[in-house]
Formats: structure tokens, sequence, C-alpha cells
């Protein structure tokens, strides 16, 4: 897939940190306000896709490639399992929270539900950039 | 908020008009999108009541949980639709992806002509 | 009360007609891009209903992942239905 117009090259450039911004904000106040892990994931992962679209895979994928999507996808899955065996060890049952209430709506409050949020988001970010990577890169190398 | 059901109605039945009548594999899967969304659109206006707020805890509102809680939408379908629409995605991209190998198959996306039988 | 029921009512009819036209266009590229529409609109409509979290779950999913998918897909394939 071959990039676009200058145009949209620069829009996609001058877009990209502040969906990549917003993505994380949702990520981060999942537990104060509306979104969570699976809104900021996807609006991070869309916001990659948007700079692939434009820029075209080969030069984009310096940024990302597909190593480093499926790292990130182990890794967001193994922080919700060390989290749950957090509670395991040091609580009475599988992801008990045993860290620090905190003050109510507070950013760095409810014990480890904004930890869980953090795995979810960089878990689900990953795994939509490898369903992109998977149905782009499927048929190379086949016929055609 | 009749309406609502109405519109819901009306999007479930054009989903399946679609899924039924269309000759063309990502035309169907266009349908099954619009079917799903009739559903989300149904689930959400039965939790809904009139001159609720958001089901969000925020603040002093935690003060007051029973007055929170005789004014507040209910949370429970707004949850089930969340899973709708996180499995609504993957459904989503593992029909395009048999979409593209039946293409790369048979050559052709309508479901009518793929009876004959290749390697 | 007064105008936000009208102006639910309102933008659930352009929903309906927007997934009519969707469904009915011939051109898939075209009619994924009137789909993206209508996810937005029922974004909307999820957010007069107070679920803000539905809402923004659907305009990222119906209006980025879905029609980059479906793009995709027609890339792969023919445009013409």
């Amino acid at each position: 897939m071959a990039g676009m117009t200058v145009i949209v090259r620069t829009i996609a450039r001058l877009l990209f940190p502040f969906t990549f911004l917003f993505g994380v904000y949702i990520v981060l106040h999942g537990h104060l306000t509306p979104g969570g892990g699976f809104p900021g994931g996807v609006i991070i992962a869309s916001s990659v896709v948007m700079l692939f679209l434009a820029y075209g895979i080969e030069r984009a994928q310096k940024k990302v490639s597909l190593l480093h999507a499926e790292v990130l996808e182990s890794v967001g899955g193994l922080a919700i399992v060390v989290l749950g065996l957090f509670g395991l060890l040091f609580g009475t049952f599988f992801l008990q929270n045993v860290f620090p209430l905190g003050e109510l709506g507070q950013l760095f409050s409810a014990g480890n539900l904004p930890l869980l949020y953090l795995g979810v988001g960089i878990k689900v970010a990953a795994g939509i950039l490898l369903i992109f990577y998977a149905m782009l890169f499927a048929f190379r190398g086949g016929e055609e | 908020m009749d309406f609502n059901y109405v519109i819901a109605m009306l999007l479930v039945a054009l989903g399946l008009y679609c899924l039924l009548l269309k000759r063309n594999l990502i035309k169907i899967i266009i349908g099954l999108a619009v079917l799903t969304d009739g559903i989300h659109l149904f689930l959400i206006s039965l939790g809904y009541r009139a001159g609720g707020t958001a089901a969000i805890v925020s603040g002093e509102m935690f003060l007051d949980l029973p007055g929170f809680a005789a004014h507040a939408v209910d949370p429970i379908p707004q949850a089930l639709v969340l899973t709708s629409i996180v499995i609504n995605i993957c459904i989503l991209a593992l029909a395009l992806s048999l979409a593209i190998y039946a293409y790369r198959h048979y050559k052709t996306l309508n479901p009518s002509k793929m009876r004959r039988l290749r390697g | 009360m007064g105008l936000e029921p009208l102006i639910q009512n309102a933008l659930l009819v352009f929903l309906f007609v927007l997934c009519v036209i969707a469904i009915e266009l011939k051109d898939l590229l075209y009619s994924v891009i009137v789909l993206a529409g209508a996810s937005i609109t029922l974004a909307v409509v999820f957010l007069m209903l107070q679920a803000p979290d539905i809402a923004i779950t659907q305009a990222a999913v119906g209006a980025g992942v879905a029609t980059v998918l479906f793009v995709i897909a027609i890339s792969r394939t023919r445009r013409q239905e």
C-alpha cells in the first residue's frame, strides 16, 4: 500500500500526536471518566494506523514493526496476570486490591484499577495493530 | 421514547434483509454491522429513563448515593453493549478475512457462484 | 424538555436513512464511508441517551477500526458490487 498525497501526509503528521495523547488520556483516566482500557487502546491503534495509511507501510514500519506489536501484546497480557498474582500472594484471592486506595477523584487512586486499565490498553492497542498487520500482509508472497 | 424502539427494529429488519437478499460478501458484512447497530440501540434505549443522568459517580454525588441511584440510568445494558461492541469488531475482522480468502480462491464475491470445488 | 426529543428523533431518522443508503449503494467504498457516518450518528444518539462510555467506544471502533478494516478488504477484492 503506497502513501498518499502531501496534504494527507501533513494532516496526519500534525494530527498524530494529539490523537495518541487523547488515547493515553482515555486509558489513564479510565477509573474517573467515561472510557477505559478498550476505547483508549483502540484510539491509540487508530492513530498509528492513520500514520500507516498516510505514509505507506514501508516507511511507517520502522516506527512500530510486527515484532514490536507482538511483544507489546504479550507485555499487556502479562501485566494483568502479574497484578492478579499480586492479589493472590499478598491478599486472599486473584486480582484482589493490595495497593493503597488513595483519595476519591484523584488520578493516583483506586488501588490497582489504573494499572489494570494500563495493561488492557497496551494489549488492545497492540492487538488491533496485529489484526491490521494480519489483514494487510496475509497475501504477500502468494499469487498476484 | 417509543420511536427509539421503532428505529431499532427497522435497523434489525434492514440488516436481515441485507443478509438474506444481497449477493455480495462485503455487502453482507455491512448488513451484519447494521444489524448489530440496531441491537445496540435497542439495548441502550431499554436502560434509559426520562430525565436520567449518566451512571458515573464523581465528587459530591458520593455523599448521596440513594438520591443518585434514583436518577441514574441503568448501567447494566451499557456494560452488555460494551462487550457486544468488542465482539462485533472481532467478528467483522474474521468475516472480512474469510471474504478476502474466498475472493482469492473463487475470483468472485458472489456467494451463489461459489459452488464449484477447486483444488 | 422541548427541543431535545425532537433532535434525538431527527438523528434517529438520519441514522436510518444513512443505513439504507449504505446498503443500497453500488460502490462498496462509498457504502463503507456512509456506514462510518451512520456509526458517528449512533454515537451521538448514545450520548443523548446518557451512555457516554458506549459513545466513546462506538465512535472509536465504528468510525476508526471498522472503516479501516473494510477499506483494506475492499482494496484486496473488487470495489464494485
